[in-house]
């Protein structure tokens, strides 16, 4: 088995970064304030799932298999524990598992599911960054079109999560009602998304951790 | 800066999610060899550009990844329908 | 620097100013004292600066003519350096401590202008000047340009980097309200009131619009302790947004609005924190326009003197800021509203000389308020002349007909410093016009008003041609109710009572623009219509005597309305002047229609964060930093950073390749492959996708086995290539060029959800997932055997396009055995978040064959050597696979006609001299053609010659000891070992031999070393 100290997480290199606007990074601490948080989730197990969602029998068996129903209307995703499961199309699906491992979780569902579906592992291609602060919304304002006054409409177990554009590349954006929002970005622009946080966020302090 | 329902979110999204796909109901023949050159320059080369009632297929390309069609007016820009793939349009051109 | 404090017009503090707070600023490098509150405008009034320009085309002296953002004359340039900002409205500009402006035009300088003195400028430029001297001959357009550029003046570009930062913001909102005078600020209050997500923008710096300047009360209370009340009432709800020095400047489709917010420039040139200027990116459900109106001055002859103004401006200048711009006023009018400034004038000391009404014994409430205060009312008459030259000196009146068509009597002079002028009021229909709606024109307001939209906005107040306060504080309330009821929020009830207003009884206006003149308009002095392009009634009627009559040509040939002002003030006067020369109504005439933007918006603005290394994102493979650290070169490759190559200290580029390349024929190479696009294929019909999309055929690759393949559109062109794994049963991977992966994975779409639902089938992509790591050159076995304990790699047991899945330095990764090189080569794939490791421990396991990490340079020679070709580099979408000498690709037995097949029998397609992939040889081995020349056949033919092809890729190859190139060539095929040539722009000629495109090892035996 490979170990993981090794792992790099696409955010890896940015971690501990940190931008506010007339604060020298070098006189940086913990005590300064940051009006957004960014934190990077560990390495986790991403897949995307498609499959018929008329199928009744293919969404009980992966309800089954993540403890998770899967969300059948647009623009909704369900969380549990550590698992989510995200509406990315009518067919189609996001599924993470903080620090869950991605081969069996696909072993598990292929086991249970049959018919025409298809289950790729994304892990590496893909990370989980959650923001939080005082101004999340306004930091989200500058980085998407996306009216985020509509993830706000979350029903009880469900929240709003919706795939869009972020400054020049795309997310999926949720919003956690806990005040705080999930992206998940892809890996190849996690620098770019990254660096455009920080600079966004730099009138009210942004900072990311690992 | 169009404002494009589209059917498969069920909500109306910016148009910078969207790539345009060109004029809607463009069928592939079913047997390409059996068609002259002409016929085949049709189906390849020709489309119409219409002044008013429009269909045409959009690409939710940083959304659900879905095709769909909108019948959308030239001159105004007001889009009167999105309709899934398959579906015809329930406003055309006759009818305006 | 000379010294003046004297503010000799200042009459105290106005409703908007302090005169107690002081501050210092200079204008064309004079030192004046304004007061905290004001705009530069008014701070040069106060100091009785007259002169703020020149013309643009006759250079005669202009001075301030309105108080916002209709003002065509008093155009600045703030500061110099990096931070200047050129173009401004000094009407628009607020005063801040050390602010320095120049006027853009005026060269030498304003008081002393040289054009001016020659004078001849202005006999030169006669209307439709540009197209009958400057279009011809066009070379010279560009001596002329940069003449009139200096002459005129059109303010000077900052040539340092702007050091300020600039931000957007994408708004949503149930209801957005433009302006925040009377209607606007009533409607954003019933709107808030019922719930409804309201942003309300101004362009000036306190909300309050004309009551800011008024001298009425509201409830009792005066204006501006009314407008106090009611912003602090905006204030208190959550769901309000207010947006003061915001300007929308732009309507555009669905309801989108841009709206330009200036943050910082009130401080000073460049802000000290944060972004000097804002974009907002409004999406609004519903939309109220309280615009408002322009007054429309009176066109007369000389009326471009300083110290002639717009009436309601000279009482906004008195009211607002306290200042008095002159001492003797002579008022000049074709309505009641005009009395106004007559009132506040005799209110503040000065001297009223005579109100001047083109109308007969007029008798509305505001006149006869001014008879009462003894002033003198001189009827029906018009000012048809002002007289001075930097400054009025007085006006010629004169008694006029009843239409005000023609002097009836003789003129007589008033002597005065000040003519305030008003022909009534255009409401600001220019956000309305941006939706498309056709501006209407009505007889009744003597104006334009906005046309039907399709949009989902309504307009209210003045900009709608409504002028009474109390009924545009009801119309405004009833607007702001149904625009939140129709974005789904309250029932359209209203909740506030209308203040109670003071109401005048108006007589009618008359609807009058040019004043007669003794003289004919072509023969009387100059009566502006425009005064940014000096556009005058005698340059209107004389394009109409030209034969122009639709009023767009008509604009264009006078260039009515084309200034920075975009005729705010003028074009209404022009369109009415046109009319009558046309002997038609106005509204048979029509108007121009207005486009974004309204006012200008920097650069800045509209690029917000997207500068620098945010202009477009980069984006990284796993192995970034590696490359970084080891000192790469980087090319773009769509958004993706690649190494070009790797260079070692002192190398240059043509070293540091010839290197990689040798090292990859003789002992092995590294090269980080990750960027390819990749996408997995799922479900029982994939195979028969795959091969309706591909030109050769997938139906009986076994897993564990790749294949190259093609992909056509249907037009028969190459557009992308690329090898396609078979994973499993039903499970494919399919790779693509760089540049081509999401328009791949997008026609994969395509054809699946449109033309065959029927196929089941999945595609994802994993382009980011996998970071893939290629080791080649014939050590490439070793290499991996010392990581890679679990695959058997002998050529019996992973053939060349096998692949096999194992575990490489430690973590799970799928082994591909396919060369883009012609070498031994594994293209290593891991999940990215191992991709350094893996590629670091390859390295290392290299290290002892002196394992070289070579980049996309180095990949290209390697590969050209060898003929392969990169799509997007030698095919252009215009090249078939026949082309590309790729018949062999093509699956001659496939049931199914692919996509673009039936275009390869086009008689286009199948013609002998089609362009063909053939390599070429250099006569000079060190010669390396260009890449993109042109090839010929015969050196010696005359220009033009005949083109028969062209260089798609050329190269020094170190391993052929010689310069190698591809290209395309008419029936190149049939002409190996002829020579062509490629005539350069340098006037060298290169010749070269037409040989095989394969140059290296065309058996293709390398890859199968043992």
């Amino acid at each position: 088995m490979s170990s993981n100290s090794h792992v790099q997480t696409p955010l890896h290199y940015l971690h501990g970064a940190f931008n506010k606007t007339g604060v020298d990074r070098a006189l940086f601490n913990d005590q300064v304030d940051c009006g957004v948080v960014i934190k990077e989730a560990p390495l986790s197990a991403h897949l995307n799932l498609r499959g018929d969602a008329e199928d009744s029998a293919f969404c009980a068996a992966v309800a089954a298999v993540l403890g998770v129903a899967l969300p059948r209307e647009p623009g909704f995703c369900n969380h549990h524990q550590s698992a989510s499961i995200y509406w990315l199309g009518p067919s189609e699906w996001c599924v993470i598992t903080i620090d869950g491992d991605a081969a069996a979780i696909e072993a598990a569902l292929r086991e249970k599911l049959s018919g025409h579906i298809s289950i790729v592992d994304v892990s590496g291609g893909q990370t989980l960054i959650n923001l939080r602060g005082a101004n999340v919304e306004t930091l989200l304002k500058k980085s998407t079109v996306y009216d985020c006054q509509a993830l706000a409409a979350a029903k009880p177990g469900q929240c709003r999560a919706v795939q869009t554009t972020f400054a020049k590349a795309s997310a999926i954006i949720s919003n956690r009602c806990d005040g705080s929002y999930d992206l998940v970005i892809r890996r190849s622009f996690a620098d770019y998304i990254g660096q455009w946080l920080l600079d966004a966020g730099a009138e009210f302090g942004c900072r990311i951790e690992g | 800066m169009l404002l494009i329902h589209c059917p498969h979110c069920r909500e109306a999204r910016e148009e910078e999610e969207y790539s345009y796909r060109g004029e809607a109901h463009i069928v592939r023949p079913l047997a390409p060899e059996s068609l002259s050159d002409e016929e085949w320059g049709d189906y390849l080369f020709f489309r119409s550009n219409p002044k008013g009632i429009h269909h045409e297929m959009w690409y939710h390309a940083v959304g659900c990844r879905r095709y769909f069609n909108v019948t959308r007016d030239t001159l105004t820009y007001e889009i009167l329908e999105s309709y899934l793939i398959g579906q015809q349009p329930a406003v055309t051109g006759a009818t305006s | 620097m000379s010294r003046s404090i004297m503010q000799k017009n200042r009459l105290g503090s106005g409703a908007c100013t302090d005169a107690s707070k002081r501050i210092d600023f200079s204008f064309n490098g004079k030192a004046y004292q304004g007061v905290a509150g004001d705009t530069l405008a008014s701070a040069l009034l106060a100091n009785g600066v007259d002169v703020v320009g020149r013309s643009f085309k006759y250079a005669r002296p202009r001075g301030i003519v309105g108080h916002g953002a209709e003002e065509p004359n008093a155009i600045i340039q703030l500061g110099s350096g990096a931070a200047t900002v050129p173009n401004l409205k000094a009407t628009q500009v607020e005063l801040y401590a050390g602010l320095e402006a120049f006027s853009v035009n005026g060269w030498p300088s304003v008081d002393f202008d040289l054009m001016g003195v020659i004078g001849a400028f202005g006999r030169l430029m006669p209307p439709g000047f540009y197209y009958k001297t400057f279009m011809y001959p066009k070379k010279l357009w560009m001596t002329y340009e940069h003449f009139i550029r200096k002459a005129a003046g059109l303010g000077a570009t900052p040539v340092e980097r702007d050091p300020d930062t600039y931000d957007k913001l994408n708004q949503h909102c149930d209801v957005l309200v433009v302006g925040a005078g009377p209607a606007g600020l009533v409607a954003a209050r019933e709107a808030a009131r019922a719930g409804a997500r309201v942003i309300i923008a101004d362009e000036q710096s306190q909300f309050g619009g004309s009551l800011l300047a008024s001298t009425q009360t509201l409830d009792g209370i005066a204006a501006t302790d009314w407008v106090a009340q009611l912003v602090a009432e905006l204030q208190g709800f959550d769901n309000v947004q207010l947006l003061p020095r915001s300007t929308v400047f732009g309507y555009y489709d669905h309801n989108f609005l841009a709206i330009l917010e200036r943050r910082t420039d009130h401080l000073g040139l460049t802000a000290d924190q944060g972004a000097r200027q804002r974009l907002h990116r409004v999406r609004a459900k519903q939309v109220v326009l309280a615009t408002g109106a322009f007054e429309r001055p009176l066109v007369f002859a000389h009326n471009d003197i300083p110290g002639v103004m717009s009436a309601c401006s000279v009482s906004t200048y008195i009211n607002r800021y306290g200042v008095l711009p002159g001492n003797k006023l002579v008022l000049v009018t074709t309505n009641d509203s005009a009395y106004q400034t007559a009132l506040d004038w005799h209110q503040a000391g000065r001297q009223v000389v005579a109100v001047v009404d083109t109308r007969t014994d007029p008798q509305g409430d505001s006149v006869n308020a001014v008879k009462a205060l003894g002033i003198d009312v001189i009827d029906g008459h018009a000012v048809i002349e002002a007289q001075g030259s930097k400054r009025v000196k007085g006006a010629l009146v004169a008694p006029i007909n009843a239409d005000g068509t023609a002097v009836t009597g003789s003129a007589r002079g008033l002597n005065c410093d000040l003519i305030a002028s008003s022909g009534g009021w255009s409401p600001a229909i220019h956000l309305s016009s941006h939706t498309g709606a056709k501006p209407q024109w009505d007889e009744q307001i003597v104006g334009f008003r906005p046309g039907e939209s399709k949009q989902q906005e309504r307009s209210a107040g003045a900009c709608r041609g409504t002028y009474s306060l109390a009924a545009c504080l009801a119309e405004g309330g009833n607007a702001g109710a149904e625009a939140a009821k129709l974005a789904g929020c309250g029932d359209g009830t209203i909740h506030f009572a209308a203040p109670v207003c003071q109401e005048y009884a108006q007589q009618p206006q008359q609807a009058l623009f040019l004043l007669p003149h003794t003289q004919s308009t072509s023969r009387a002095p100059s009566q502006f219509v425009d005064f940014q392009l000096d556009v005058t009634a005698g340059g209107v009627e004389l394009a109409v005597r030209e034969g122009f009559e639709s009023v767009e040509h008509v604009k264009r040939y006078t260039a009515l309305g084309f200034g920075t002002d975009q005729g705010k003030l003028g074009n209404i006067n022009g369109m009415a002047i046109l009319a009558n020369a046309l002997g038609q109504s106005i509204a048979e005439t029509g108007t121009t229609i207005f486009r974004p933007s309204y006012t200008p918006s920097t650069f800045g603005a509209l690029a917000g964060r997207d500068v620098n290394q945010l202009f477009d994102p980069e984006r990284y493979t796993a192995m970034h930093r590696w490359h970084v650290e080891q000192g790469a070169e980087f090319e773009n490759v769509g958004q993706w950073k690649r190494p070009w190559y790797f260079p070692q200290s002192g190398e240059t580029m043509f070293d540091a390749v010839n290197r990689e390349g040798l090292a990859v024929r003789n002992s092995v190479g590294i090269l980080d492959a990750s960027t390819l696009g990749k996408i997995d294929i799922q479900g029982p019909d994939a195979a028969e996708f795959i091969t309706r999309i591909y030109t050769n055929s997938y139906l009986k690759l076994a897993p564990g086995k790749c294949r190259y393949g093609v992909m056509l559109k249907e037009d028969g062109m190459i557009f992308d290539d690329g090898v396609c794994a078979c994973l499993g049963d039903n499970h494919y991977l399919m790779f693509t060029t760089t540049g081509g992966a999401a328009g791949v994975l997008a026609w994969l779409e395509l054809w699946q959800q449109t033309e065959w639902p029927e196929l089941q089938v999945y595609f994802t992509s994993v382009t980011d997932h996998w970071t893939t790591a290629t080791v080649s050159g014939p050590n490439a076995r070793k290499v991996i055997a010392k990581v890679c304990a679990d695959i058997d790699l002998s050529n019996q047991a992973f053939g060349f396009m096998d692949w096999r899945d194992g575990t490489v330095a430690g973590v799970k990764a799928r082994v591909f055995r396919i060369s883009f090189t012609g070498e031994l080569s594994y293209e290593v794939n891991v999940p990215a978040h191992h991709g350094r490791h893996v590629w670091e421990q390859l390295m290392e396991a290299g290290a002892e064959f002196d394992i070289t990490p070579y980049g996309t340079e180095t990949m290209h020679v390697l590969r050209a050597e060898k003929g392969f070709i990169i799509v997007g580099q030698d095919t252009d979408g215009s090249m078939t696979p026949s082309d590309m000498n790729m018949d062999w690709v093509l699956g001659k037995n496939k049931t199914f006609s692919y996509l673009g097949k039936r275009s390869l029998e086009r008689s286009d397609t199948t013609r002998d001299n089609r362009k063909q992939l053939v390599g070429l040889k250099t006569l000079v081995a060190t010669e390396v053609i260009p890449e993109g020349a042109q090839i010929v056949f015969d050196s010696k033919q005359k220009i033009p010659m005949s083109m028969q092809g062209h260089v798609t890729s050329s190269y020094y190859s170190a391993c052929l000891g010689h310069s190698i190139a591809l290209a395309v060539v008419k029936g190149g095929l049939n002409r190996l070992g002829q020579i062509v040539y490629c005539p350069l722009a340098d006037g060298r000629i290169i010749a070269a031999e037409i040989v095989s495109s394969v140059f290296y090892d065309p058996k293709g035996e390398r890859h199968h070393v043992e």
